[in-house]
């Protein structure tokens, strides 16, 4: 008789992306932004943490370009994390918004990414 | 695993009826209907007058699904059903009622509101009652959404057609508190202008209000051409006319303008009265009768607004006070057009906001007004230059953005 066990090993890696705008985020930036995480998306991303934490502008366009982005990660089955801001326009425009609920928001990247 | 889809309804106003926001709703509900998280749109609209109806998409085509493109980048999905289902009445003070019933009937998922405070009547107690049905239905147990146009806070009465004594005003503003907060209990409330937020959470303790911008109409990306039609140049506006859009100082302004110019002009006053005033703009035409080259187009079918927008040298916003963001603003900002806006908060507020720039003028001062036109058409440069930055600022953000802002207000409503 013998003792033979078959094992199988799955190694499941997620792939998180961090993206970070560090200039202002408004109308005429924006284009530029969807741009880098649709070409994100387009090479396989679902996991992204945005990190606003160094950005020091965001306007309504702005806003709109980091919902495109949570929307469509959603469709592919992924999600999106935030990390909060600092500058106060672009904690304003997540206050009025209320997209501070729609996001689930984080401290770090770190905690942000340990979150998926 | 297949997500639900939503059954939505909407309370509004949508052409052929008159009412305010039917245009806004025209394209919200186009919007709308292109996005895969919707399974059917039902229209809760009011009942039309006699010999009008509306036009009912062809049921069996639409489930079949017309390709359509989100145009925000993700795969084109079909274009959900929509049903109309009038069940309300300008005026009536039963709406809440009638509409609650077809709410039933129709099993929706949530009911959006795109209202405004007269939206329901011109009479107080109407328009009040009104009002009160998406907290009505929140009370049935329906998730309920308030796009909300205008607030009391920021409307003055006087100038939007409620002439009354100041006494009757201060009662008039207790009862838009008392209606404020109760349209403050659907479950969300979204206003299109940053200040609207701020005044409804400080004055009214509010936790659910949100900004959801008014977007742009035109939903690809198509540059205008900035050149101008052969013959006169033509100053343009555009709206239901009568309370407080109201064109005698404009007529007045033009009248100044012809008389100190040589370039052969043409006012063009696109539109209708205000259901609020009716014969306004007969009226206007008998005691302006011996201002030559005015235009009065009368209502604006959907696939004429290109060729009124793009002749127009200039479009001229004469509001007494405004009530909410404007959607004329942003299709001008779509046609590349320069604009000339009154001094008053809401407009001013918004082109800053929103990247939108235009010439301004004191209300109720033609000469002011004649020289903020003249600024523009006396120079195809600064024309041009205000044009191409307010189509810039018009294609910031379009309509078809906004709607997935409210789908996923949406979805984390109904995840609660």
């Amino acid at each position: 008789m013998t003792n033979q066990m078959n094992i199988a090993i799955h190694e499941n890696v997620v792939r998180i992306v961090t993206v970070a705008p560090e200039g202002r985020l408004d109308a005429f930036s924006a284009p530029k932004f969807r741009e880098k995480v649709l070409s994100l998306i387009a090479d396989g991303v679902k996991y992204i943490v945005l990190d606003l934490s160094q950005t020091p502008f965001m306007d309504s366009a702005g806003m709109a370009a980091l919902v495109s982005a949570l929307k469509q990660c959603r469709q592919l089955g992924g999600d999106v994390r935030m990390v909060w801001p600092q500058a106060d326009p672009v904690k304003r425009i997540l206050s009025l918004t209320k997209f501070d609920r729609v996001f689930e928001m984080k401290n770090t990247v770190e905690e942000a990414v340990s979150s998926f | 695993m297949q997500k639900h889809k939503l059954r939505i309804g909407i309370v509004t106003t949508y052409p052929p009826g008159a009412g305010s926001l039917n245009e806004y709703a025209f394209h919200f509900v186009h919007a709308l209907e292109q996005k895969q998280e919707v399974a059917e749109i039902i229209l809760l609209v009011d009942e039309l007058p006699p010999g009008q109806r509306y036009d009912q998409p062809d049921l069996n085509q639409l489930h079949k699904g017309v390709e359509g493109s989100t145009g925000t980048g993700e795969a084109p999905v079909a274009v959900a059903p929509l049903r109309f289902v009038p069940c309300w009445r300008f005026n009536s003070s039963l709406n809440s009622w009638r509409i609650l019933r077809a709410v039933q009937q129709c099993k929706l998922d949530v009911v959006l509101f795109n209202i405004q405070f007269a939206s329901f009547g011109d009479r107080k107690i109407p328009a009040a009652l009104g009002l009160m049905t998406p907290a009505l239905l929140r009370l049935f147990g329906v998730p309920t959404v308030a796009l909300l146009h205008n607030i009391m806070e920021t409307v003055d009465l006087k100038n939007a057609g409620f002439n009354y004594n100041p006494l009757i005003e201060k009662l008039i503003r207790l009862i838009g508190w008392l209606v404020t907060s109760i349209v403050l209990r659907a479950n969300l409330v979204a206003v299109t202008i940053p200040k609207y937020v701020e005044i409804l959470e400080k004055r009214y303790g509010a936790q659910n209000v949100l900004l959801a911008p008014h977007g742009s109409f035109a939903s690809e990306a198509m540059p205008p051409s900035f050149d101008l039609p052969q013959g006169p140049l033509q100053i343009m506006t555009f709206g239901k006319f009568g309370t407080y859009k109201r064109v005698e100082t404009l007529v007045e302004a033009f009248h100044l303008l012809q008389t100190k110019h040589d370039t052969a002009l043409e006012l063009v006053i696109a539109g209708t009265d205000s259901p609020n005033a009716p014969n306004y703009l007969e009226n206007v035409a008998k005691q302006y009768a011996n201002v030559p080259n005015i235009r009065y187009t009368g209502y604006v079918r959907e696939e004429d607004v290109p060729h009124i927008f793009g002749e127009a040298a200039a479009v001229v916003f004469p509001y007494t006070s405004t009530t909410g963001s404007s959607g004329v603003l942003h299709q001008a900002g779509e046609y590349g057009k320069a604009v000339v806006l009154p001094r008053i908060g809401d407009l001013a507020e918004l082109i800053s906001e929103e990247g939108y720039t235009g010439e301004f003028f004191e209300p109720n001062s033609p000469q002011s007004l004649a020289d903020a036109i003249g600024y523009i058409i006396d120079d195809p440069e600064r024309r041009i230059e205000m044009g191409r930055q307010n189509y810039l600022a018009a294609q910031g953000l379009p309509l078809l953005e906004v709607v997935d802002w409210y789908l996923l207000h949406i979805e984390s409503l109904l995840k609660k």
